[in-house]
């Protein structure tokens, strides 16, 4: 059985496989389906200052090779997230990540101070990068500078490793990596979704209440793997890889690129059950080509091939 | 179409109008699975009464005795307990909207929870439909023993109006008292129409929502049902309708809402 056990920064995951915020439910909703013992992480919806209703029906539509959603950060905030969902997600047997969300930087800092002093909490990842907010402006945070200011403001309340959610709708997202990791993260999750859209003509209707969503699933893969790649060229700190993974074969894909560990999120709807199998998968394919650890395969694109293949 | 599908291990008996997520293992399915009710569960087997609709449903319709499918469930809440008593039970199904009553209708007549069966005479089913081409499998909910009332449109079949014409129609001749129970399940537009009716008659009513699903698990955020701040559920604005539902009772949320 190969090993597949990654560090990622500091903390120590069983193995790479971490859910993706805002597709697996706040706390352990699929703890039976998918469970945590079998992750290397969960990954919090994005949590808000205060309470967020979300926007309007329709709020999620399949295209012919992806998912649209205007999700909207729906989301009860903070203290309702600290006195029912992290109590309970504290007792998962694997790391906790909170993603927090907020439209200023003042709300960053303040989401990480106040969970600076919850010990259930392994690690903060910020989402800079959510579409469905402010009525479909460009998102808070796509701007190198932003980004790196949040960053460096939060670092100054927090000890927790801190994972910085990149947009991929920016010109070149290895100015934002680069722009995070000044600013004091400790790593950098790559990519939340694709702006998109779907139209029906015979109606004239959107088929998003707010016309343009957040574009995911097996679509986007490889513009998430390439936004993955570049950022694990631009940074030292590690990358967790998120797009249109739905198989063991693209996780190892991700690694391969550069990443350290990988997201699951729209496979999951699919699949609930997928994240749970992954790791089993992804230990047989390594089996399978004689490869003893998982982080043999990290950045692995220009070493020679080992004499095995 | 009736598709008919044996999971791995059985089930046991399961409430009438709990579904679940279906899709075909293969590319012919949409990626994302879509919420189907029960309709009938024969022995180990489940049954699901299927309209097709889109390619989801197209491809449910093309799979072949013997095919594996991916089956998720049983999920949802599911009909309350129907008991017997003074105030019969009136069951509104429009078009595909009927499947979750055939299991309803067999279980009130066993006796729902362990309790007393619901005689015959106090459960009526209005089925409305365009035209008697959209009142699907009729002819098993008529051989289960209690009232079944035919609308269409178009007078195709039975009486002509819709379900809730029909409704007005029943307690015009008598047959119905004025206080009756109400549980609906259908296009968004007869459900806001008998939520309204229920409210301004003071009857008790729940609603069979068939909302949009991403996931069916309550982990994608994608199906919200608007509550009333002084509902039942509480005081946050939207109620997930994969796990809190889809069955709703009407004082618990607000069809007319902008959600
Ligand atoms: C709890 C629940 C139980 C259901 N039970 C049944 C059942 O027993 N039998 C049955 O035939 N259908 C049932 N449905 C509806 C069924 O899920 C949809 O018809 C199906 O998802 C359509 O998928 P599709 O890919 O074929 O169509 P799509 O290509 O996704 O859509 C085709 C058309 O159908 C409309 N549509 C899509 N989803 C829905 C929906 N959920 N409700 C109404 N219109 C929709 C679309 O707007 C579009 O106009 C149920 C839905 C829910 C939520
Ligand atoms: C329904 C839905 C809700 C999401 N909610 C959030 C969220 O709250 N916060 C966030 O950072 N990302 C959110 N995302 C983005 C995902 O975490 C992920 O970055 C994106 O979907 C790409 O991965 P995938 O192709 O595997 O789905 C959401 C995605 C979907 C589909
Ligand atoms: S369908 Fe995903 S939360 Fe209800």
């Amino acid at each position: 059985m190969a090993d597949l056990a990654v560090r990622l920064a500091s903390l120590e995951l069983r193995n790479p496989l971490l859910s993706a915020s805002g597709t697996f439910g706040h706390g352990l909703e699929m703890q039976y389906l998918s469970p945590p013992e079998r992750l290397g992480g969960l990954v919090s919806k994005t949590v808000s200052l205060l309470p967020r209703p979300g926007n309007k029906n329709p709020r999620i539509f399949e295209t012919e090779a992806g998912f649209l959603n205007s999700i909207g950060l729906e989301n009860r905030g903070i203290e309702s997230y600290l006195a029912s969902t992290l109590p309970e997600v504290a007792t998962a047997d694997c790391v906790i990540f909170t993603n927090i969300g907020g439209e200023r930087e003042a709300d960053f800092v303040e989401l990480a101070r106040i969970l600076d002093e919850r010990d259930e909490v392994d690690a903060l990842e910020l989402n800079l990068s959510c579409p469905n907010v402010q009525g479909g402006k460009l998102p808070f945070g796509t701007d190198p500078k932003t980004a790196e200011s949040v960053l460096r403001e939060v670092r100054k309340v927090t000890k927790k490793p801190l994972f910085a959610k990149l947009s991929p709708n920016v010109t070149r997202i290895s100015d934002m990596a680069r722009a995070v990791e000044a600013g004091g993260a400790d790593g950098v999750t790559a990519v939340n979704t694709l702006l998109g859209m779907a139209v029906d003509w015979r109606k004239r209707a959107w088929r998003l209440a707010t016309k343009q969503g957040g574009y995911s699933g097996v679509g986007i893969k490889p513009v998430a793997l390439r936004c993955a790649w570049e950022c694990a060229q631009a940074v030292d700190i590690p990358v967790i890889g998120c797009g249109g993974i739905r198989s063991a074969e693209d996780v190892l894909e991700y690694l391969a690129v550069g990443c350290t560990a990988v997201q699951v999120g729209t496979a999951s709807f699919s699949d609930p059950a997928l994240l749970g199998r992954l790791a089993g998968e992804v230990s047989e394919l390594l089996d399978a080509a004689g490869i003893d650890s998982v982080c043999e395969l990290i950045d692995c694109m220009e070493r020679p091939l080992p004499a095995s293949v | 179409m009736i598709l008919a599908v044996r999971p791995p291990a059985a089930f046991p008996p399961l409430r009438a109008a709990r579904f679940f997520m279906l899709r075909r293992l293969d590319s012919l399915s949409p990626e994302i699975p879509r919420p189907f009710s029960l309709y009938r569960q024969v022995g180990d087997e489940l049954q699901f009464l299927i309209k097709v609709m889109g390619r989801g449903t197209r491809a449910l319709a093309a799979t072949q005795p013997g095919e594996s499918l991916r089956l998720i469930g049983p999920l949802g809440n599911g009909w309350p307990t129907l008991t017997p008593g003074s105030v019969p039970w009136v069951m509104l199904g429009g078009g595909i909207g009927s499947a979750p009553f055939f299991e309803l209708i067999r279980q009130a007549r066993a006796g729902m929870d362990g309790g007393a069966p619901v005689p015959a005479d106090q459960l009526t089913f209005l089925y409305g439909g365009a035209h008697a081409g959209f009142l699907y499998d009729i002819e098993a909910f008529e051989a289960l023993g209690v009232r079944v009332v035919a609308c269409t449109d178009d007078g195709s079949r039975g009486f002509r109006g819709n379900v809730l014409q029909a409704l007005e129609a029943e307690w015009d001749a008598g047959r119905l008292p004025r206080e009756v129970r109400l549980l609906a399940c259908g296009p968004e537009r007869m459900l806001e129409a008998t939520g309204k009716l229920a409210a301004a008659r003071g009857l008790e009513c729940w609603l069979s929502l068939e909302s949009l699903m991403g996931c069916g698990v309550g982990i994608c955020n994608g199906c919200p049902v608007a509550t009333r701040p002084d509902g039942p559920l509480g005081a946050w604005t939207n109620a997930k309708c994969c796990v809190e539902g889809p069955v709703f009772e009407g004082r618990a949320i607000d069809l007319e809402a902008p959600v």
